[in-house]
């Protein structure tokens, strides 16, 4: 990778043995390990719940299983071991259950990735904007995937406080090409690595709007970007509703954003996000109609 | 000599524009309002707008409200000055922007304290502000603890409500002098941002007992916010 941060076309992204295309949007289905996340909280905190829910996102149309076991949320800590037993031994019986799906750990700790790696995940989703710099080493050492992410320089698990940017676009693109340099640097292979924005990690909702407005200056990157919207606090203040009504507004976002050309796309709700990306993606011309007659006969 | 002070805090969502088509607190910027109006009603010839910012120094007195960092796209939907605004910290700006909604006109000066400015420091700006003029008013910029609830932005901290409850208690008796015992270690810790504003305020009193009004005290986003009247004497 050179240091220029010009322009450059997007390229085949690779996570575990899979290689995807630009033209292939990806949803990441999310699954919870948590007693008290913030969108239906506890649903999958029981192991046989939590494969039940693999099961579905991939019935679904999940690319890839997100498995999270702390909450972005203040709350009570977890500390890493507890983060390995909620994580660790569940990603290696996704494995065994599923040889060829792709999976990421939500994670910001080095320690976690680590057991993670070892029990077969692909792909290491630190949303916290690399508070733990050795979490590209594990990357690197495993050979798997690295999400550099935008936090606002916020430490996990803090909730944004009169956040303040002179150019919150400017400041997403410094932080997060800072971090996907640097993983290159430390040896992450370079098709595995992936930016993100990390809406409403230490942003406001004018904050998240501004950074989906202008996402097109992150794909023009080149990186590979994936967005976490799904029922996100930034949708519920724009439209003033509970988490469990944000689904039309998340879908709005997701649209955009897949029209700015994100690649990957964090979900609670795997179905409804597979056919609005695919439907963009249609429209953007990626991507075939699944079956066209319509006066054609 | 300092004739009268008040309090107030310095949330974003003071500014109108940045809570979208809810006013979301409208009482409090009532009570804001009303605070600065009394301030100036026994016309000062001088109002010294103190706030918690990074660096303590002076502002240009004509210094504006910026809300791009925190919204970018209101940018363009603000007014602009005919001459190129000053820009100045969020606590001064709002400060500012109050005394502009109450119509004062006359001498301002805009301040800010650093967060990390001890207790005699920021005692001695205040005396040094009070005599700047005959009659000075001060207008504190200042924010309670952000600890006070599991949804508040620092998530709970039981030591934040006997914080502000001390800080309330303080104001509302006119004894400012005990705000400046209060331990900024602690209040960083409570993301108390306004206690060196508060420690301003103790200095310009020096000593005097006010009369105070409490005209707000309530923390509906787990962030203290106290709005007060002072009056010194006479």
């Amino acid at each position: 990778m050179s240091d220029a941060r010009g322009p450059r076309a997007q390229g085949l992204l690779r996570i575990g043995r899979a290689a995807f295309p630009p033209s292939q949007p990806l949803i990441m289905g999310i699954v919870n390990r948590t007693p008290d996340s913030f969108f239906r909280p506890g649903l999958t905190w029981d192991e046989p719940a939590a494969m039940a829910r693999v099961d579905q996102v991939i019935a679904e149309g999940a690319d890839i299983v997100d498995v999270g076991g702390i909450p972005a949320a203040p709350g009570a800590e977890v500390d890493v071991a507890e983060e390995i037993r909620r994580t660790a031994g569940f990603i290696g019986a996704v494995r065994s259950r599923y040889p060829d799906v792709v999976i990421s750990v939500d994670t910001w700790r080095h320690g976690t990735g680590r057991a993670a790696c070892e029990a077969g995940a692909d792909l290491l989703n630190d949303s916290w904007g690399g508070d733990d710099e050795r979490l590209a080493e594990v990357a690197a050492e495993f050979g798997v995937g690295l999400v550099c992410a935008h936090a606002g320089r916020q430490r996990p698990r803090t909730r944004p406080f009169r956040v303040a940017y002179a150019d919150v676009m400017a400041d997403v693109l410094d932080h997060t090409l800072r971090l996907a340099e640097r993983a290159v640097s430390v040896g992450v292979p370079p098709d595995r690595i992936i930016i993100d924005a990390a809406h409403d990690f230490g942003k406001n909702t004018w904050h998240s709007l501004e950074v989906t407005r202008r996402l097109a200056e992150m794909t023009e990157t080149g990186w590979p970007v994936l967005v976490s919207l799904s029922n996100k606090d930034f949708v519920g203040e724009t439209l003033d509703l509970p988490p469990e009504q944000r689904l039309p507004g998340t879908l709005a976002a997701t649209s955009v954003c897949a029209w700015l050309g994100a690649r990957i796309f964090r979900a609670h709700q795997v179905t409804e996000s597979r056919q609005v990306v695919d439907m963009v993606s249609a429209i953007r011309g990626d991507r075939p109609p699944a079956r066209a007659v319509r006066g054609l006969a | 000599m300092i004739t009268s002070a008040a309090l107030c805090p310095a949330p974003p969502l003071l500014a109108r524009e940045l809570t979208g088509a809810d006013p979301v607190v409208p009482a409090l910027r009532r009570a804001c309002l009303d605070a600065v109006a009394a301030l100036i009603a026994d016309g000062p010839d001088l109002v010294a707008v103190v706030g918690v910012a990074g660096e303590t120094r002076a502002w240009p007195p004509d210094g504006q409200l910026d809300l791009s960092p925190y919204a970018p796209s209101l940018r363009t939907a603000q007014p602009m000055p005919a001459s190129a605004p000053a820009w100045v910290p969020l606590p001064l700006g709002l400060g500012a922007r109050l005394l502009d909604q109450a119509g004062y006109q006359g001498r301002r000066e805009l301040q800010s304290i650093s967060d990390d400015e001890p207790a005699a420091a920021c005692a001695a700006l205040g005396a040094r502000l009070a005599g700047a003029s005959a009659r000075v008013a001060v207008l504190v910029m200042a924010d309670g603890t952000a600890r006070r609830g599991l949804k508040a932005p620092g998530y709970l901290d039981e030591r934040s409500v006997p914080f502000d409850a001390e800080v309330e208690r303080a104001v509302r008796a006119g004894d400012l002098t005990a705000l400046l015992t209060l331990d900024p270690v602690l209040a960083q810790e409570l993301m108390a941002t306004g206690r060196a504003g508060w420690q301003v305020l103790a200095g310009a009193m020096n000593g005097v007992r006010p009369a105070a009004e409490i005209r707000y005290c309530d923390d509906p986003f787990g962030v203290a916010y106290l709005v007060a009247s002072l009056q010194a004497g006479g």
